[in-house]
């Protein structure tokens, strides 16, 4: 039975990409920011009264941080094939364009339903307590797969229009700051926030998958995280469409 | 068992074939027709300048095609073309009966190709030929086997462990190869694969194309070396600013200058612009002067003659010749020639 070329690609992508010092970085950074942020604010809040709180409300926030982890991986493998030869020569091998695409947003996809795997389990170490109902469980990992796919487009926007690793490294640090300390992974959104910040917070997807995330992983889903999940789908089927577009349109080789 | 037109790379080795369903019902895998037709082909990269003006050519089946010309020629835009990575401004083009603006996957399963630039996974020696089995979707065993026998080939054994990218330039340039041949194909593009290669290396690459030729692949072969041409091509294509000068056999296009001879020359001091302006003036239209620096190609039907005007026009001048040679002509003439003339001798001959 022929394997077929979408999953032979994300088998390639795997094993290309998961080294020991990458997976390290792609499970651990997360990690970090739950251990440093997480017992640092709380040492903070707990001093006022405020108990486990903060680590509480960080750990599935930090779960729905894995989205923008598996952009980056998405965008850093299509950047790699083109630096090292290897997207133009997959695409005069048996596969389309759109096969190498769905390859590196299904991998991201993978790294980041398996990042929060991971979280999940250190969540569970930390606080003692997870999530066991399917349907918080289908809530958490619907969104982060949901998520991956929008952060893997948008990265692979990024990643087809720059024509150089600088320029590809600089604005993917940029936009990955802006993006994870403009949502609502590390604090609430708060009314006393300046105008221009409050937008960025309403506007950034990555608010509404730790939303959505969150709101599943203390049981207390509502009417308006089903709506951020669904504004979620729309912008993912655009910037996957933005991203099939430009892509399909860029140049494969690297200059 | 391997289908008509296929080509099993280590026919009569004990590897199980690789069939490909979709070449079984495939009408055009057996069809006996060129495998590539490219008529009046022209491609742009930016609306101004044409990188292909008018590109036409067949390659036949089971024949080795060279393409030959300086960088920025056209080659590698017409390999682009041929391998379905850039789809031309204009014009026909056929690969394998297929047209690759609609049939460019069905094409590319049956073809392969080393590019020019390098491409790696960011794995092993060994990884890099596993990763492409797999990705080519040949059985486990078979690709171990093929693995094997391709380590062994291009003499890759003792660096299989190591990272594609910590290794040599020429080591990175067979393991592209040897990668390539890690699928069977109908026919293999190889735009400029001895680049970087050591002589027992370009040998020993060259050998295994000729072999597979042999077998009946179809390569579509670049290059910058014309020695690699004159072992390898039975046609050849001199191609330059986009169009094709000469194309035709070896033989003919060394036959075709058969009555001339070619003067190899040198001069020793910092007189040459001087002494080869005059000496181009000296013997006339009817020869050619090809200027390199302080070196020169002199091609001539009366080699006797052109001499006796070298060392008069070399006394005259006080100009010390280094270096005299007279030979018989190459293939290395016949670009030389085509490629400073525009090929209007041969085009009209």
């Amino acid at each position: 039975m022929q394997v077929p070329n979408v999953l032979r690609l994300i088998y390639r992508n795997i094993w290309v990409n998961t080294d020991p010092g990458s997976l390290l970085i792609l499970i651990g950074l997360p990690g970090l920011y739950l251990v440093f942020f997480g017992f640092g604010f709380q040492s903070i809040t707990s001093a006022g009264g405020g108990g486990n709180s903060y680590l509480a409300y960080l750990t599935p926030g930090i779960m729905g941080f894995q989205v923008v982890m598996a952009g980056t991986v998405g965008g850093s493998m299509l950047w790699a094939d083109r630096r090292w030869g290897m997207l133009s020569q997959l695409l005069v091998g048996p596969f389309t364009r759109l096969q190498y695409l769905l390859g590196i947003l299904f991998t991201s996809m993978l790294f980041g339903l398996g990042g929060a795997a991971v979280m999940l389990g250190v969540a569970y170490a930390l606080l003692g307590s997870a999530p066991t109902q399917l349907v918080a469980l289908g809530v958490i990992f619907g969104s982060i797969t949901v998520g991956s796919i929008l952060f893997g487009s948008l990265m692979l926007i990024l990643a087809a229009v720059t024509k150089s690793n600088t320029a590809y490294n600089s604005i993917q640090i940029l936009l990955l700051f802006v993006v994870n300390f403009a949502s609502t992974v590390f604090y609430p959104l708060s009314s006393r926030l300046p105008v221009v910040l409050k937008v960025l917070f309403e506007v950034n997807p990555l608010t509404y998958v730790a939303d959505a995330v969150r709101g599943a992983y203390s049981g207390s889903l509502t009417a308006n995280d089903g709506l951020q999940i669904l504004v979620l789908l729309v912008e993912t089927v655009v910037a996957l469409a933005v991203a099939t577009r430009t892509y399909m349109r860029s140049d494969v080789s690297y200059e | 068992m391997v289908t008509p037109g296929e080509h099993r790379l280590f026919a009569g080795g004990p590897v199980t074939p690789v069939v490909n369903a979709e070449k079984l019902t495939s009408s055009s895998s057996s069809s006996p027709g060129p495998v590539v037709v490219a008529e009046n082909l022209r491609h742009s990269y930016d609306r101004r300048r044409f990188a292909l003006d008018g590109v036409s050519f067949t390659v036949q089946r089971g024949e080795v095609f060279g393409l030959l010309g300086r960088n920025g020629a056209g080659k590698s835009t017409l390999i682009k073309a041929m391998t379905t990575l850039i789809q031309p401004t204009s014009g026909t083009l056929r690969v394998l009966g297929m047209d690759p603006a609609r049939d460019g996957q069905r094409i590319r399963r049956r073809i392969g190709v080393v590019q020019q630039a390098e491409s790696f996974d960011f794995t092993t020696v060994q990884g890099n030929l596993d990763v492409y089995g797999m990705l080519w979707g040949i059985p486990k065993a078979e690709s171990r086997q093929r693995r094997e026998q391709l380590l062994a080939k291009f003499d890759l054994g003792e660096i299989r462990k190591r990272r594609a990218f910590d290794i040599s330039g020429g080591q990175k340039r067979r393991v592209q190869v040897a990668r390539e041949f890690m699928h069977d194909m109908d026919v293999l593009f190889l735009d400029e694969p001895t680049v970087g290669l050591d002589v027992i290396m370009r040998r020993t690459l060259l050998d295994s194309v000729r072999e597979e030729v042999r077998r009946g692949l179809t390569v579509v072969f670049t290059t910058h070396n014309l020695e690699e041409a004159d072992y390898l091509c039975d046609r050849v294509a001199v191609i330059d600013e986009g169009r094709i000068l000469v194309l035709d056999t070896v033989e003919n296009l060394k036959q075709f200058y058969g009555g001339k001879k070619t003067i190899d020359l040198t001069v020793g001091n910092g007189d040459a612009p001087r002494f080869f302006a005059a000496l181009t003036e000296r013997l006339g239209s009817r020869v050619t002067v090809t200027v390199n620096g302080a070196a020169a190609v002199v091609l001539t039907d009366d080699p006797k003659e052109a001499l006796s005007k070298i060392a008069e026009l070399s006394q005259t001048l006080g100009v010390q010749l280094e270096w005299l040679n007279v030979r018989k002509n190459t293939l290395e003439d016949v670009f030389l020639r085509s490629v400073t003339r525009g090929g209007e001798t041969l085009a009209g001959s």
